[in-house]
């Protein structure tokens, strides 16, 4: 299975770049993105199949938190790959520029793989390093001159960060010297063992590393610039997986701060740097003009919310997996219809934009339906998350911080949502030029994954309430229950979660 | 002999913080590898062929031969002497950097107090390649320093790792290795796309994206 994942979408890249081909390119592409699909479903019944030698396979290993976050991967990169096709379309790409992008999005989607079932802190770090190289050629692939800009600040940044990581990793091997290997398992088995005064030192660059990674405040300075210039998939994979990967390679290191039972200094760090993300997303996002970078400024500010979550433990863990799911996939559908819109107005301008609805009522449609997702409006399950997440306030005896939040919460929905509303309604003012509606791809990966969050939203099914339970679980200090609990609505949810605690 | 070497690695960094031809970097960083190359050579206690031979190609042929090549060739073809007023002058930028190699002999004597595993002027040293081309990179402006400080900055991160008994696998030190060159090789292309699209190639030109 995970020989298929780590070898399969590089090769068939390899082969659409060597045949140059629109048909191959479009198998190569499609076949990677049901390929991983079907991977993460076939790991999520539970059926193990490997084909790697002993050797590699004690590196790549799928574990609970592993499994969620490739599945949520896999399904926005479904949903990228079908955009890509009204992509390719729209942009009149020659067969040759179609096998560069595929081999670029499958090479990038590999490296994220690798962070995602790597057991060994070193080799994570080498795929985030590398989903970085791979992701650089992408953002560049409009080859404008402000897109080599957000190239050149995206590729510099991130491999400063990740060197600093690197750092991070040797010192962190200084003080678990006894134990005498970086896999996770080892340690986390013996975290106690490691000098404390290294394990702080080390968290501090590692969190520099895979923080600019994650577009954490106040290391976001490449994010806004990356996402608003690449092409509109690639954004919404960036956003919707890369940060997500990053995460993950964070999460791994918390746990041993939790083995060690020194997560104080952990979550402190966490808490903080959420807030600080909350505030610079809202103060930027009442006044930025840009709506590709508008949706930039909500993903740090999502990011944040997600640090907070894991930083408050137990419930919070809970929320900040449920937020990360809804989260990516709510992106992914702004940023793929933000491609239509681009694709309608040819301007990334707000105020250029006006009756999105009566030009296209279905892009319209999608974009204020998803930006209602992203806002938290019930019953999107982003309400559930961050309903929870302000009972782990409470349930944590921080309840004046959830002041705070509601604060930041308000004026990033306020902000938001007057620029979606905006951009929906009103008149047009360049009448005259009206370009064809785009075809099927263009629309159906993002109103299929909103039917889905729809679904989770009102009644979540058990076996996802499950999965995402057990990707709580990774953290020691964190699944909130064991026995399996069907959710009903959002207010039952929080009255089950509410009555185990 | 090691100590020797460890402290010459060092200097070569007040060096760079000093000079203002491009070139001069370059083979600052040739220089480098080199020193890492028999540093390594120097530092072997059992003998793993597979291990060895895989850092000697690291250090020798790329770190001091294949890269130095590879970014020279790019600064002659763009054409590029000199690199423009940086922000703090050379004078206090030297005085800046001594000051931070005094800090990399404390870091190190401190280190060796601790009671880890490590070699501490291995690791004082390392941390003051780091701080520096940190500083390097801050103050200078043109974007081909940039990149001729990642790869010190990288030879530090290298040290670093030398200080340390644990050794990484083999997998993983193939896996940084090729991301290093990658990156580099990626480098080099922007580079050279900024150089043919902004008049001037300093980060002082990339300006456009704000809020």
């Amino acid at each position: 299975m995970i020989s298929l994942v780590i070898i399969l979408p590089p090769i068939l890249g390899l082969v659409s770049l060597a045949a140059k081909n629109r048909f191959v390119n479009r198998v190569a592409l499609l076949g990677s993105a049901s390929l991983l699909l079907v991977v993460a479903f076939v790991q999520w019944l539970g059926i193990e199949w490997f084909w790697l030698p002993d050797w590699l396979l004690q590196y790549f290993r799928f574990d609970s938190i592993g499994l969620y976050f490739f599945a949520v991967m896999s399904l926005v990169f479904a949903g990228v790959s079908v955009y890509s096709l009204f992509y390719f379309k729209e942009h009149h790409l020659t067969a040759s520029q179609e096998s560069v992008y595929v081999v670029e999005i499958l090479f990038f989607v590999t490296a994220m793989s690798g962070v995602v079932l790597a057991t060994h802190l070193a080799l994570m770090w080498v795929f985030v390093e590398g989903t970085t190289l791979t992701s650089a050629l992408l953002i560049y692939f409009e080859k404008r001159k402000s897109s080599l800009e957000a190239t050149w600040k995206y590729v510099y940044i991130c491999s400063i960060g990740i060197a600093l990581a690197f750092v991070g990793i040797v010192l962190l091997s200084i003080g678990s010297e006894s134990i005498g290997s970086l896999f996770f398992s080892n340690l986390y088995q013996h975290a106690s063992e490691i000098n404390p005064f290294w394990l702080e030192i080390s968290f501090a660059f590692i969190f520099v590393g895979f923080g600019t990674k994650i577009g954490i405040a106040p290391l976001h300075a490449w994010l806004p610039d990356a996402h608003s210039e690449a092409p509109s998939p690639v954004s919404a994979l960036l956003s919707g997986t890369l940060l997500n990967s990053a995460f993950l390679g964070l999460l791994r290191v918390q746990e041993i701060f939790i083995c060690a039972h020194q997560q104080s200094f952990s979550d402190f760090i966490l808490i903080s740097t959420g807030f600080l993300s909350l505030l610079v997303s809202s103060v930027f996002m009442i006044r930025v003009k840009n709506y590709k970078r508008m949706l930039a400024y909500s993903s740090i500010e999502n990011m944040g919310i997600i640090f907070i979550g894991v930083g408050l433990g137990k419930l919070g863990v809970f929320a900040a997996m449920l937020h990360t799911f809804a989260h990516s996939l709510s992106k992914m559908a702004l940023f793929l219809t933000s491609g239509n819109i681009l694709y309608h107005y040819e301007s990334k301008k707000i105020e250029d934009v006006r009756g999105l609805l009566k030009r296209d009522p279905v892009t319209g449609w999608i974009w204020i339906v998803s930006a209602l997702s992203i806002i938290g409006i019930p019953p999107f399950p982003i309400f559930i998350s961050k309903f929870f997440i302000v009972k782990a306030f409470w349930l944590t005896g921080q309840s004046w911080l959830a002041v705070l939040f509601f604060l930041f919460l308000i004026i990033v929905t306020f902000g938001m949502s007057r620029a979606v509303f905006n951009m929906a309604f009103g008149e047009s003012q360049l009448e005259g030029k009206w370009k064809p509606k785009p075809n099927v791809s263009a629309y159906a990966p993002q109103i299929v994954l909103l039917i889905v969050l729809l679904m989770i939203g009102t009644s979540m099914p058990s076996q996802l309430f499950d999965l995402i339970n057990k990707a709580a679980g990774f953290f020691s200090a964190g699944s909130p229950q064991t026995q399996l609990i069907r959710l009903g609505t959002a207010v039952m949810a929080g009255q089950h979660l509410g009555a185990i605690h | 002999m090691t100590d020797i070497l460890i402290v010459l690695l060092g200097t070569t960094m007040l060096y760079v913080s000093a000079v203002s031809r491009i070139e001069a970097y370059v083979k600052t960083l040739a220089f480098q590898g080199l020193i890492l190359f028999l540093l390594v050579v120097l530092g072997i206690k059992e003998i793993n062929w597979l291990n060895l031979a895989f850092l000697i190609f690291e250090t020798l042929v790329i770190k001091a031969v294949v890269i130095p090549y590879f970014l020279l060739t790019v600064i002659r073809k763009n054409e590029i002497g000199r690199e423009i007023e940086p922000y703090i002058s050379q004078f206090y930028s030297l005085l800046i950097a001594s000051g931070i190699f005094i800090f990399g002999f404390v870091a190190a004597f401190w280190s060796a107090g601790t009671g880890s595993g490590i070699k501490p002027l291995y690791f004082g040293i390392s941390i003051m390649m780091i701080i520096i081309s940190l500083f390097l990179i801050v103050n200078r402006k043109r974007i081909i320093t940039h990149i001729l400080c990642y790869m010190m900055l990288e030879n530090g991160i290298f040290l670093l790792s030398l200080s340390v008994a644990n050794e990484l696998p083999m997998l993983v030190n193939i896996g940084v290795l090729l991301d290093l060159f990658v990156g580099i090789y990626l480098f080099a292309i922007f580079f050279n796309k900024i150089n043919e699209i902004y008049d001037g190639s300093h980060v002082d030109v990339l300006t456009e994206l704000k809020d």
